[in-house]
């Protein structure tokens, strides 16, 4: 029963946040001094047009009350409003770019997982941190995201999976070896290994299970760096998913689309760290 | 010498050079050469020029300089205020603390990336250069404090509980009061903070650049000259193109080495 309250009391905490998100961004974009402006005025064949189109807006986003209750009018009809930018339901526009998005941060924290894992395992067997895996954990940290893009781009070799598991996986790495250094030092491994236990028995049996509430930890921290990596990685790879229609929809001051996507990547965060953040009850379960 | 102690003098060295080029060249970052577009080393470009004839050397000296500064002043601004939340909400009433973490928790729900991209392109298109550079750090720091706030926090909750404290209240001494005795107690705490912020203001600075949302020309960035890049056709012409990406990397990595030893 108490799980259940707990529960309850994290899920409403995570609504809360993320209702906060929404109506933070709508003040924030809708009276930003740059919200009734569109690049489209600088050109004389499009001008009239535009401003046109801005007085419209300006009428129907007065207030803030109406503008948000439009947005949420838009969300329980089920198409989440009418982009401004394509004049099409903001649904249709983000339910593909969905599964593409999705796929992408799957793929790549699968990967980087992978590669993070194997990495530090190697490398905490060793008596100190060694540079051999460090030196290119740290030049791959200190490469940002779109240079990196950008270069794998030039390079001809390697796509946006590659990129954002290369950045999540040299941030993993850095946690991971730490745990792992930390965890191998523990008297009760250490007797184990003296009794000439095995390695992949001691990492599955006793290693694992010991870290696996930093293991969640990570993942929701692999999940957050893996969206804030998509927007620059989409945009140079040209890959049609949600980052690239947030970056698109922040240029063109598209309030209902980024509104959409605020909502999402809000719900997403906050709910791996639910998920990571479990009550005690519910890990003894 | 350490590791970290080479890396603080190749940075200072770094830096110095970037203001002695700046100095010595009679070119300004914004000087067009009309007759050298995209020319290769010279006397008078020692690394060229860029596809409007702009000497590429100091352009780079002029972007490490600005992004070393704004990064600098942005890291020290968002310390003092995560510094300035994280006390209040530890040492204040349990409400304050309580709200200031909800906060947190809303900057914190969205990715940071993303966060920026946002604010920065919600201002108006006709900002000045130097403007917008003010502005993109100026954001940078506004929205890089709560991940800050949070640690400080939990750092100050820990001060709060120690004996001296407990014994401070109970001889009479007010929250206010116990808080000026606990700031220098948090300067293990934010330091490593300041730094950390350091090279990820410069990363995020290049990405929001990369992305065409960050200092506007003709003052050089980091994004800035990212964008280069894209000219499949410039980089045939010319290798010294990637000069800033290979002064970027080293600067971070310098960085990094610098972060790691605290």
């Amino acid at each position: 029963m108490k799980l259940v309250g707990d529960l309850l009391k994290r899920f409403t905490r995570m609504l809360a946040i993320v209702l906060l998100v929404v109506i933070g961004s709508t003040v924030l974009v809708r009276f930003a001094p740059g919200y009734f402006s569109d690049v489209r005025e600088m050109d004389p064949r499009y001008a009239r047009s535009a401003r046109a189109e801005l007085s419209v807006e300006s009428a129907r986003s007065n207030a803030i009350i109406p503008l948000l209750s439009a947005e949420v009018g838009g969300w329980l009809r089920g198409n989440a409003g009418i982009s401004r930018q394509y004049d099409v339901p903001v649904l249709d526009l983000i339910l593909p770019r969905l599964a593409v998005t999705g796929s992408l941060m799957l793929r790549s924290i699968a990967l980087a997982w992978t590669l993070a894992l194997c990495a530090s395992l190697l490398s905490s067997a060793g008596p100190h941190p060694s540079l051999l895996w460090q030196m290119p954990a740290t030049l791959l940290l200190a490469i940002p995201t779109a240079a990196m893009a950008t270069m794998c781009l030039l390079a001809g070799s390697g796509g946006p999976v590659l990129v954002m598991s290369l950045l999540l996986a040299a941030r993993d790495f850095k946690f991971l070896d730490r745990i792992l250094r930390k965890t191998w030092l523990d008297p009760h491994l250490l007797y184990a290994r003296t009794q000439g236990i095995g390695v992949t028995r001691l990492i599955r049996a006793h290693i694992l299970p010991s870290i696996a509430s930093q293991l969640s930890a990570l993942a929701t921290l692999s999940i957050v760096t893996a969206l804030g990596a998509l927007a620059p990685v989409e945009v140079i790879f040209n890959v049609p998913g949600v980052g690239q229609l947030a970056w698109s929809a922040a240029l063109n001051r598209d309030l209902p689309v980024l509104l959409t996507v605020t909502m999402l990547m809000a719900l997403a965060v906050t709910f791996a760290g639910v998920i990571s953040d479990r009550p005690a009850e519910w890990k003894n379960a | 010498m350490t590791f970290a102690h080479l890396a603080r003098w190749l940075l200072t060295g770094l830096v110095l050079f970037a203001f002695v080029v700046l100095l010595v060249s009679r070119n300004s970052y914004s000087n067009q050469d009309r007759e050298s577009p995209l020319a290769g080393a010279s006397v008078l470009h020692p690394a060229g020029t860029d596809a409007l004839g702009r000497d590429r050397l100091v352009r780079a000296a002029f972007a490490l300089l600005l992004s070393t500064g704004g990064a600098v002043t942005a890291s020290a601004v968002t310390t003092a205020a995560a510094a300035g939340v994280g006390t209040l909400a530890a040492f204040g009433p349990a409400s304050v603390g309580w709200l200031a973490m909800l906060v947190c928790d809303v900057f914190l729900a969205l990715p940071w990336l993303f966060l920026l991209m946002m604010v920065r392109s919600a201002l108006p298109l006709t900002t000045s250069p130097a403007n917008s550079a003010a502005i993109t750090f100026l954001v940078l720091a506004a929205l890089g404090w709560p991940a800050c706030a949070r640690a400080v926090y939990r750092g100050a909750l820990g001060l709060r509980k120690a004996e001296w404290a407990l014994q401070a209240r109970a001889g009479g001494l007010r929250s206010g009061q116990t808080f000026r005795y606990a700031l220098p107690n948090l300067l293990s705490l934010l330091l490593p903070q300041f730094l950390i912020s350091i090279p990820a203001f410069v990363i995020a600075e290049a990405n929001l650049g990369a992305l065409g949302l960050g200092i506007g020309e003709p003052l050089p960035s980091w994004g800035g000259m990212l964008l280069e890049l894209d000219n499949s056709a410039l980089l045939v012409q010319t290798r010294w193109v990637y000069l800033p990406v290979a002064l970027l990397i080293l600067m971070l990595l310098l960085l990094e080495a610098l972060v790691a030893e605290v």
